[in-house]
């Protein structure tokens, strides 16, 4: 069986589901027989889960909303100043 | 006469023993290399290998393969030579003829016609290889070792044609009439440029086409020091692993060809194996040099624009050239001449650049080559907009010319903003405010990830939304108008943290282990946490623990695990190469573990936030 060290070695892509289906049987049978691997990987998985889900950061429309309003509302006199300036 | 100046080293070639041995003589082709001796090391590491060495493929047999793969390529040098070595196996004239003028093969055994015809091919025109050629290896009777072998071999018959196109090497042999003969009469089969895969009409079943068995890093040291000097390993060694022996002869030459600067800077390198991967229509290794590249400090778009057309790149004149020189050697070897090699000159590369420059192309093509043959899959995306020309660049002739070139400044193809940032640049705020619209949210929460704080990105969206409009007329569409927005809104954090006093660095390259990536948490998390805690007590607890990652981790989970950008995606948004993404990514989400275990961890009471 690999070690905990070859475990880790492939920890990154094995959470994003990208090992080669030779790799994922090894990674899979020590994961069945390593319980602090086994751990590990499950509560990244969560992790990874949750965060995802979790819709943070989410900028409310009530919010974003005046935001842009002031960009455009700002371009647009600086444009008009333009426009009227003698060329 | 070698197209380059010879430079007879005092102290002749000893490594070479194996050639003195079973060949009976030390090729002109390695002597011609011995400018830089760790070239000609690395060419005799491949090939005392596959070649010299018995292995699944009986010697005879891959010498008729080498001939008729260097006869197809009318490769007088070694043609001659593989003429020679296989009169030397005692195989009689009357049946090297045979060799060259039937492609049927029917004298031969079946298993040995199937594989011949197979490395014909893949040599000829390795995108036009499906999984249906590994089948029809299969049930004539080849196992996955020997096919393993036969791509391994075509990959170096290409490397030494390639070389020997270059070099023009003094044969060893005179060409025995019977070949010169016989491939005079063949039609003009030098390898034809790739076909573009969409022609292909059945969906082709992706490989890999042999197993890769699992090889740690520990027991095959190779793959230790790899993963260390690359950041992560690449699939293309990976699914070699069935022939150990083999992908270490390879390793030992790549090493010896491409990490030494003290001739081309590994940038030139690079550049070069991108150019002649996109003109080989290998996406695979268009993917991984553009990947290399940014990790090198080019910047996404000029990788994309070398891939599509180096001509229209911001290389210098020189590199251009020199470019221009691999592509030529690497696709259209018929067509290289001496003149090819004093033009080089003319522009102040001295002989020992144009060698390597030609070993590198070579090189380029034994990996173009193995990588269609086994069906290695990709690590990246490659670039879209290379994707899209590959039709145009499979049905050119030759790469397009200065004035017909392929721009990618004239407007980023798959971008569904192209019209609105159109009407932005002719001044209609209308379209910039739908576009603005488009994008806050991802605009927002980069600005949070890089500040730090939801306050302070609200004000900096503002500034970063006016200087974008400010700036549109800048925006060449060499990359998606996304992308473009990310970088300016990078620029105004940036300036926002020049001022305050405690800078954290959003760059900082330094990604050295910490003590810190080793898990410290190790209780089990509750089955399922999702149902156990409210959607406003978890999206509380993921946004502070967000906020407590150091700024170029926090910026990577965002994009991706929040923004749910692909890692490709992101790496373009941050100017970083993707494995340099993989590697602050899982840093980030295994920070956040450590920081949500206590909340999640089975045993844990709930608490109220």
């Amino acid at each position: 069986m690999i070690t905990c060290d070859e475990f880790f070695a492939e920890f990154a892509d094995y959470l994003e589901n990208q090992v080669s289906p030779e790799v994922r049987k090894e990674l899979e049978l020590h994961l069945s027989q390593c319980r602090a691997c086994h751990v590990l990987y499950d509560s990244s998985r969560k992790t990874i889960q949750i965060v995802t889900d979790s819709s943070s950061f989410e900028l409310p429309q009530n919010v974003a909303d005046p935001i842009v309003d002031k960009v455009i509302s700002r371009l647009r006199s600086e444009q008009d100043r333009k426009d009227r300036e003698p060329s | 006469m070698s197209s380059l100046k010879k430079n007879r080293p005092k102290d002749p070639i000893r490594r070479f023993a194996a050639f003195q041995e079973i060949l009976g003589f030390i090729p002109n082709l390695l002597h011609a290399q011995s400018r830089l001796p760790r070239l000609a090391e690395a060419h005799a590491s491949l090939e005392s290998a596959v070649r010299l060495r018995d292995g699944s493929i009986p010697r005879l047999q891959k010498e008729r393969v080498l001939l008729c793969i260097a006869a197809d390529r009318q490769d007088a040098y070694c043609s001659s030579m593989d003429g020679k070595v296989l009169a030397l196996l005692g195989l009689p004239e009357n049946c090297i003829g045979e060799l060259l003028t039937s492609r049927s093969h029917k004298d031969l055994a079946p298993s040995d016609a199937a594989s011949l015809q197979f490395c014909r091919k893949l040599a000829r025109d390795s995108p036009s290889v499906s999984a249906d050629d590994i089948d029809a290896l299969h049930s004539s009777g080849f196992d996955d070792q020997s096919i393993f072998e036969a791509v391994f071999l075509t990959a170096f018959a290409t490397y030494r044609c390639t070389l020997s196109a270059g070099l023009a090497p003094e044969p060893e042999f005179a060409l025995p009439s019977f070949v010169s003969k016989e491939a005079s009469k063949l039609p003009n089969a030098t390898p034809r440029r790739g076909t573009a895969p969409h022609v292909h009409a059945a969906p082709r079943r992706n490989g890999p086409y042999v197993p890769a068995p699992y090889l740690s890093p520990k027991a095959f040291e190779p793959f230790g020091v790899l993963q260390k000097s690359h950041g992560f390993m690449p699939n293309f060694f990976r699914a070699q692993s069935l022939r150990p022996d083999l992908l270490q002869a390879e390793l030992e030459a790549v090493e010896k060809i491409l990490q030494p600067e003290d001739v081309l800077t590994r940038v030139q390198k690079e550049c070069i194996l991108l150019a002649v991967s996109a003109a080989n229509l290998n996406s695979y290794c268009v993917a991984v040099h553009c990947n290399l590249l940014r990790g090198l400090g080019m910047t996404p778009e000029e990788g994309d624009q070398i891939a599509v057309d180096h001509r229209q790149s911001g290389l210098s004149e020189s590199d251009r050239a020199l470019l221009d020189f691999a592509v030529k050697l690497g696709t259209r070897a018929s067509e290289f001449s001496r003149e090819d090699v004093a033009n080089l000159r003319g522009l102040g590369f001295t002989e020992e650049q144009v060698l390597e420059c030609m070993v590198v192309t070579a090189l380029n093509n034994f990996a173009n080559t193995l990588q269609m043959g086994l069906g290695i899959q990709p690590d990246f995306e490659p670039p879209a907009a290379y994707e899209e020309n590959k039709v145009h660049l499979s049905t050119a002739s030759h790469r397009p010319s200065p004035e017909g070139g392929v721009s990618l400044a004239t407007g980023a193809p798959q971008d569904s903003d192209g019209s609105l940032v159109a009407l932005s640049q002719a001044g209609k705020l209308e379209a910039f405010e739908e576009l603005v619209r488009r994008h806050t949210q991802l605009i927002y929460r980069a600005l949070v990830a890089m500040l730090g704080n939801a306050a302070d990105a609200e004000d900096a969206m503002q500034d970063a939304f006016l200087s974008a409009f400010r700036h549109i007329g800048e925006f060449q569409g060499r990359s998606k108008f996304s992308t473009w927005l990310v970088a300016i809104a990078r620029n105004t954090a940036l300036q926002r943290l020049r001022s305050r006093k405690n800078v954290e660095s959003l760059d900082e390259t330094g990604d050295a282990e910490d003590s810190d990536l080793r898990p410290h948490q190790l209780r089990a998390w509750e089955d399922n946490p999702e149902q156990s805690h409210s959607k406003s007590e978890i999206r509380q607890l993921v946004e502070k623990g967000i906020l407590s990652l150091p700024a170029k981790y926090r910026v990577v989970v965002m994009l991706r695990d929040i923004q749910e950008l692909s890692t490709d995606e992101v790496a373009r948004q941050l100017g970083l190469s993707v494995p340099a993404v993989k590697v602050r990514l899982l840093r980030g989400r295994l920070m956040l573990r450590e920081w949500l275990t206590p909340h999640f961890a089975a045993s844990a009471r709930r608490s109220a936030p």
